[in-house]
């Protein structure tokens, strides 16, 4: 039972950064057809705002402020170098080039700061735990537990609710159709980006509080998996990408856990085996985008 | 154009495509020569290693071009060729050392290169076969996401199975290759096969269902099938590719196929230009050569007095930077959407002349009557068909009218499969339609064409018929000359070896009915031919529609919004409205049906016309 509730809370901490991350790849995705291999260096670009403010004397909380605001920077001004240009452009093109995006940002962190890990020190009670019933549980994990839940409400709010959201799932449906009612399209878009960057921003915090160190491909890694959570939700769908997430990140723990030995150095290739065996019997994933085309 | 350079057409286009194959060779042993006679050894070290990766990008261009799905798998096949023929011809005696707990079926075997080359081909068939039958599956970005999926599934086995393949540690000892002949015979043998495998039927297929999808299906191609055929070629080329690869490392480890590699591969194939293979080769050379030009920088130097300092990964933002540039500013690749060398209108091939054989003759069309029986279809509510039953014989041309949102098109898909029927059904001679696979529906002899224009953009007016006549199982010289008769027929001589993305309007659609006819079907389903059409293009439209029937005695069934065109060629009519058939009779008796009028102008108007004014009545008749 102890074990069992740990894991549990292990797998949503680890679910819930999967879920954010794929989540802003979908909202980008359903308006500008942009699968963004890139995301992955905005989470750690927000990991090394975080390692720079530090360096610089902020206390702990104002460099994780400072961090979620780097990621949001990135997250536009890739939009604004790179993508703006391409609007409109095939899915290949955009997917190439955000690949391309990608490879050079690693090497300019490789140069620019370092190739190897570079620790954060957080104070220790982040990395305490607590105990309830008898069962000891971490306060990291329990703390991105709530991060994730807060940040899913607030955009659920902000895309049902406020203008500019619903101007984003209009455009996920139909963005010229958007356009010619009279939307400003640059605005839906960075906003697009700026929400994407900013989950990307929650998942580099808590990724770094939990890992204490930021390394150049800290975010590749987690975003590997995010895609495939989004494919594995339905491409588009944003309930999907946030289903995906959590069932990607669940799957992960339990393998973690409960696999014998010898297999747990093949987790990675038994959880995406197992995703992809999904996609064969769902090849439009779990909750697949709505589309309507005519013959 | 005559009719004798239209039948001199598939001879040129089989001129023209060895040409392309040729220019994509001459390439290769351009740069080859061009390398060793500039630098010497260290050209011939660049030019050993530019043949791998032309193998590499060819092979990954055989699924990427031709199915237009971007894939990063390539990795995960090439680590699998070079582990295993690393493992197979590795000397005994070294193997006991680097890989002691290597399973006895696998150790001590010392082949040679030659000797494990079966296995490793088998080997990559194998399991290209399997993960085909799961990413055949998928299209589009979902596809090119499962493809990194079996990426990072085949790098995180190779470094978890340390009994084979050391885990993350450098593999050693495999033998080496150094002698360039080797390598640049099999880049040209890739680049031979790559070539071959596009002009074929299966390529044409596959090439068929990257342009739409939808209407490859309805020649009766599977896309699956054909994406499958795809993916397992490209596949078990890579893993050679592969071999080669690790044969000319001579040590390597799962890091050396992972991204970085992949990231390489598909720079050089985008960079060149995906669809095509003349592209891939053309890619491999440009990127080889800016990365060396480049990989000079990147230890630091000094220029002009500034000494540039040591720069790690240069060459990675290189690639990246050249990729952007050629994304923006040429996104088909440096070559285009062509291949190298010109098409078959090309002046260089004019004098071959036409030795084309004489189509067979179209399969006799006597009894088939498609029938519609209850065909029910709602979507999310509304009732688009309601229970419409009607008959379709072979012989006659059945026109199928109503105003818009009447149901017709829904119909049409609902006889082709498109849709799945609520209830009801279609049939022919006897054979259920419903319920079929939406590519077995020709196998029944009833052929369609779409309302919005579905043509294979990337394929030439003659492809374009060619590959219909292919998928109705006919062998390449009578789908040759089949798809001649065809063009012929709609008056497409003088195109055929167009693009048809470049195609004006009105050819567009007579081709997308001649290549429904190059199917040879019993029953055609024409839905609104002549839209868009002036009225000239019409009445040709109709003379030729007329011929067609009275030719091959072929049942027709035409959906069209212009009355008189349908009332010129149809001698039975259908009417639609709101999901329900109203009507039905020769052209005059629908016209003397009040529900049609009523249908077609309103209660109000209708009644006062039949009152009063009978010029008015005769101008909504007709």
């Amino acid at each position: 039972m102890d074990q069992l509730v740990q894991q549990l809370i292990n797998a949503l901490s680890l679910g819930g950064i999967y879920a954010m991350l794929a989540l802003g790849l979908a909202i980008v995705f359903s308006i500008v057809r942009l699968i963004n291999f890139a995301h992955g260096e905005i989470m750690t670009f927000g990991g090394y705002g975080i390692f720079l403010s530090m360096v610089f004397g902020f206390p702990p909380v104002a460099a994780l402020c400072i961090g979620l605001g780097a990621a949001v920077v990135m997250a536009l001004a890739m939009e604004r170098a790179a993508f703006r240009v391409m609007r409109g452009a095939d899915v290949i093109s955009l997917l190439i080039t955000s690949f391309a995006v990608s490879e050079i940002l690693k090497v300019l962190f490789q140069n620019g700061i370092s190739a190897r890990p570079v620790p954060i020190s957080f104070p220790s009670a982040w990395s305490s735990s607590y105990q309830i019933g008898g069962m000891t549980i971490g306060v990291a994990p329990t703390a991105s537990i709530f991060v994730t839940i807060l940040s899913l409400g607030c955009l659920t709010f902000v895309l049902r609710r406020l203008a500019i959201g619903m101007a984003m799932r209009a455009a996920a449906e139909d963005f010229d159709m958007l356009r010619m009612l009279g939307v400003r399209a640059n605005r839906v878009v960075a906003a697009a980006f700026a929400i994407s960057g900013l989950l990307a921003g929650v998942a580099a915090v808590i990724w770094t509080a939990q890992r204490g160190s930021v390394d150049p491909m800290m975010g590749f890694f987690p975003v590997l998996k995010a895609f495939i959570a989004t494919v594995l939700g339905g491409l588009g769908s944003l309930g999907g990408a946030v289903l995906g997430g959590f069932v990607v990140g669940t799957l992960e723990v339990l393998t973690q856990a409960f696999l014998p030995d010898s297999l747990t150095p093949y987790r990675d290739a038994i959880v995406l085996s197992a995703v992809i065996a999904v996609l064969l019997v769902r090849p439009d994933g779990l909750l697949p985008a709505r589309s309507g085309t005519r013959s | 154009m005559a009719t004798a350079a239209l039948h001199a057409h598939p001879a040129r286009l089989r001129a023209a495509n060895w040409l392309r194959t040729l220019a994509a060779l001459a390439v290769l042993a351009g740069t080859v020569a061009f390398l060793m006679l500039l630098f010497g050894r260290t050209g011939e070290r660049i030019a050993l290693l530019m043949c791998v990766n032309v193998a590499a990008v060819v092979a990954l261009a055989a699924f990427c071009g031709n199915t237009g799905i971007v894939s990063f798998g390539n990795g995960a096949f090439m680590a699998l060729g070079a582990y295993l023929s690393g493992i197979l011809t590795m000397p005994a005696a070294l193997q006991r050392s680097a890989l002691p707990d290597l399973p006895l079926w696998l150790a001590g075997h010392e082949l040679a290169l030659w000797g494990a080359l079966p296995f490793v081909l088998l080997a990559g068939l194998a399991f290209a076969l399997l993960t085909g039958s799961a990413i055949s599956r998928l299209v589009g970005p979902s596809a090119a996401i499962a493809t990194l999926g079996l990426l990072i599934i085949v790098h995180s086995i190779g470094v978890s199975a340390r009994e084979f393949t050391r885990g993350s540690q450098t593999f050693y000892g495999v033998p080496r290759i150094t002698e360039l002949v080797y390598v640049l015979v099999a880049a040209m043998i890739f680049i031979l096969i790559a070539r071959l495998y596009r002009e074929s039927r299966w390529g044409l297929f596959v090439r068929a269902v990257r342009d739409d999808e939808d209407a490859a299906t309805a020649l009766g191609i599977s896309p699956r099938r054909a994406r499958l055929v795809a993916w397992t070629l490209s596949g078990t080329l890579a893993t050679v590719a592969g071999a080669l690869y690790g044969h000319i490392l001579g040590a390597f480890s799962p890091a050396s196929f992972y991204l970085g590699l992949v990231f390489a591969h598909v720079v050089m194939m985008i960079v060149g230009g995906m669809s095509s293979v003349g592209g891939a080769v053309v890619g491999v050379v440009a990127v080889t050569l800016l990365q060396n030009a480049v990989r000079n920088l990147e230890g630091g130097i000094t220029l002009g007095g500034i000494s540039l300092p040591e720069v790690f990964g240069l060459t990675t933002v290189a690639l990246g930077i050249a990729i952007l540039l050629v994304i923006w500013l040429r996104p088909q690749g440096l070559v285009g959407g062509f291949e190298l060398a010109p098409g078959a209108d090309a002046r260089l091939l004019e004098r071959i002349s036409g030795t084309a054989r004489d189509a067979p003759a179209p399969r006799p069309v006597s009894t088939e009557t498609l029938q519609a029986r209850d065909l029910s279809k709602a979507f999310a509510g509304v009732q688009a068909v309601a229970g419409a039953s009607f008959d379709v014989p072979a012989g006659r041309i059945t026109g199928l009218i109503g105003p818009n949102g009447a149901g017709k098109s829904t119909l049409v898909n609902l006889i082709t499969c498109q849709y799945t029927a609520d209830a009801g059904s279609a049939e022919i001679g006897g054979t259920r339609l419903t319920g079929l696979a939406r590519h077995r529906i020709i196998e029944n002899r009833v052929a369609r064409s779409f309302q919005n224009l579905r043509l294979f953009s990337g394929l030439t007016a003659f492809e374009n018929v060619l590959v219909a006549a292919l998928a109705a199982g006919y062998r390449r010289d009578q789908a040759n000359a089949i798809a001649l008769r065809e063009l012929e027929a709609f008056d497409l001589a003088d195109i055929a070896a167009m693009r048809a993305e470049n195609l004006p309007y009105g050819a567009r659609k007579r081709l997308e009915i001649a290549r429904a006819l190059a199917q040879d079907p019993a029953i055609l389903l024409l839905d609104e031919p002549a839209a868009g059409m002036n009225p000239s293009e019409t009445s040709d439209l109709a003379d030729r529609l007329i011929r067609i029937r009275e030719d091959r005695n072929i049942g027709i069934l035409l959906i069209d919004h212009d009355l008189r065109f349908v009332n010129r060629l149809c001698s039975h009519i259908v009417v639609m409205n709101r999901g329900q058939k109203i009507a039905e009779g020769s052209p005059e008796e629908v016209r003397a049906n009040t529900a049609v009028v009523e249908a077609y102008i309103g209660r109000g108007r209708a009644a006062r016309a039949a009152d009063t004014d009978p010029a008015q009545q005769k101008a909504i008749a007709t």
